[in-house]
């Protein structure tokens, strides 16, 4: 008796203590987020008024190099840890408030555009990584994992994937080490390319949503060029997002057909599982502002609102890539990865210019 | 002599816990109705 009534007691205390534990890693992504908003002003002011030629360096780069810094030079605290896992959730957050700076118009029309590319994009990065992963010889699953994460949307279609198709532990974390160190580098080389190519912000923001594989660092990649590229780069990702419950049935289906997975009985239902429930807050925010459901000056809060989420997003994506550790993951999938993301960066980018040169982007 | 059958494990009650999806867009609805109704005013960037 006495246990059944203690329970719910522990529960909550239970419930309680996590939410103590995530308390100082969420003020550590702030304190490091608002360090980057000082950074970005103080610099530039200092260049300014002692006449410097000096790149206008944003806080979105600030963020994501003091949280490099930190995690590659000191041992981060086990306290910090599980505030820190919460990146994932102010990106969700933002993206969802993001939808306030979009009219359903704009939506439909650059999401019509994005989601035909998608389709395309998808198409070709699972044929190319396949290819690449049978010429490296590396493992049928592992192979897998490395096209769902680069056709798709990076470390949660590795996720989503492992349990329908039945992975092992080994294979995924070697997937989503090649999909992050990869991501880490598209942040420094995509907006270098594109500022090279002269492209404008909706042409580059196509092509940081189709070409970078996790959505954090998409949004990154695009926050860095422009704070519009940012926007775009950010719905065609989600346009990417929508499909991982169609790609990873597909690979659930061909798995279970050679009896290396569980099949999949109630396939609407695994839809539903799969999809990226965010997006429809996207894009509900996105139909109340376009019934005009807020004033102009309401829209601008709901959007700065999203950008200090995404604020501590960028904070949490320097904090958890590791250099080192992703270095001891092995060398093959990483190649295979590697030459795979430059083949499909080309190939987005290529895309794009033919969209550009069809729509008028 | 027919085995007897084991007892009946104890039934465990599973706690019900929502997505991180789904705690996004919650959290994202209260901050947009927490904004439409002027409970936050002119949020700073």
């Amino acid at each position: 008796m006495a246990s059944s009534t203690s329970l719910p007691q522990v529960q909550s205390d239970n419930r309680l203590l996590s939410a103590l534990n995530i308390v100082p890693g969420i003020l550590l992504l702030a304190g490091i987020g608002y360090a980057a908003k000082i950074l970005e002003r103080s610099v530039n002011a200092y260049a300014k008024a002692h006449h410097w030629t000096f790149p206008n360096i944003e806080y979105v780069l600030w963020a994501i190099l003091i949280g490099l810094v930190i995690s590659n030079t000191l041992a981060v605290p086990k306290i910090f840890h599980s505030g820190i896992a919460t990146y994932e959730f102010w990106l969700k957050l933002g993206i969802v408030l993001l939808g306030a700076r979009f009219v359903l118009a704009d939506v439909l029309k650059l999401g019509g555009i994005s989601l035909a590319l998608v389709v395309i994009e998808i198409t070709l990065s699972l044929a190319l990584m396949t290819f690449l992963g049978k010429l490296f010889k590396l493992k049928p699953k592992l192979i897998s994992l490395l096209a769902i994460g680069s056709a798709v949307c990076g470390v949660s279609a590795i996720i989503a994937a492992k349990g329908a198709i039945d992975a092992d532990d080994e294979d995924s974390s070697f997937a989503i080490a090649a999909i992050l160190a990869l991501g880490a580098l598209a942040l420094f080389t995509f907006p270098a390319i594109a500022h090279g190519l002269h492209m404008n912000d909706v042409s580059y923001g196509l092509w940081a949503g189709l070409g970078v594989d996790n959505t954090a660092e998409a949004t990154a990649a695009g926050a860095l060029y422009s704070d519009a590229a940012g926007k775009v780069a950010v719905l065609a990702k989600t346009a990417r997002n929508a499909m991982i419950g169609f790609v990873v049935l597909a690979y659930a289906i061909y798995w279970s057909s050679r009896g290396q997975a569980e099949t999949v009985s109630n396939k609407a239902a695994f839809l539903w599982k799969k999809f990226p429930k965010f997006i429809l807050g996207f894009l509900f925010i996105s139909l109340l502002v376009s019934f005009h459901t807020f004033s102009k000056g309401q829209v601008g809060s709901l959007g700065n609102l999203s950008k200090w989420a995404f604020l501590l997003t960028f904070a949490g994506v320097g904090l958890r890539t590791n250099f080192r550790e992703m270095s001891q993951q092995g060398l093959r999938p990483f190649i295979v990865g590697a030459l795979g993301e430059i083949l499909i960066a080309c190939l987005t980018l290529g895309l794009v210019v033919g969209a550009n040169r069809i729509w008028g982007l | 002599m027919p085995t007897p059958m084991p007892p009946n494990p104890a039934p465990t009650v599973k706690p019900y816990s929502l997505s991180l999806d789904t705690w996004a867009v919650i959290v994202a609805l209260v901050l947009a109705l927490a904004v439409r109704f002027d409970v936050l005013k002119n949020v700073p960037w």
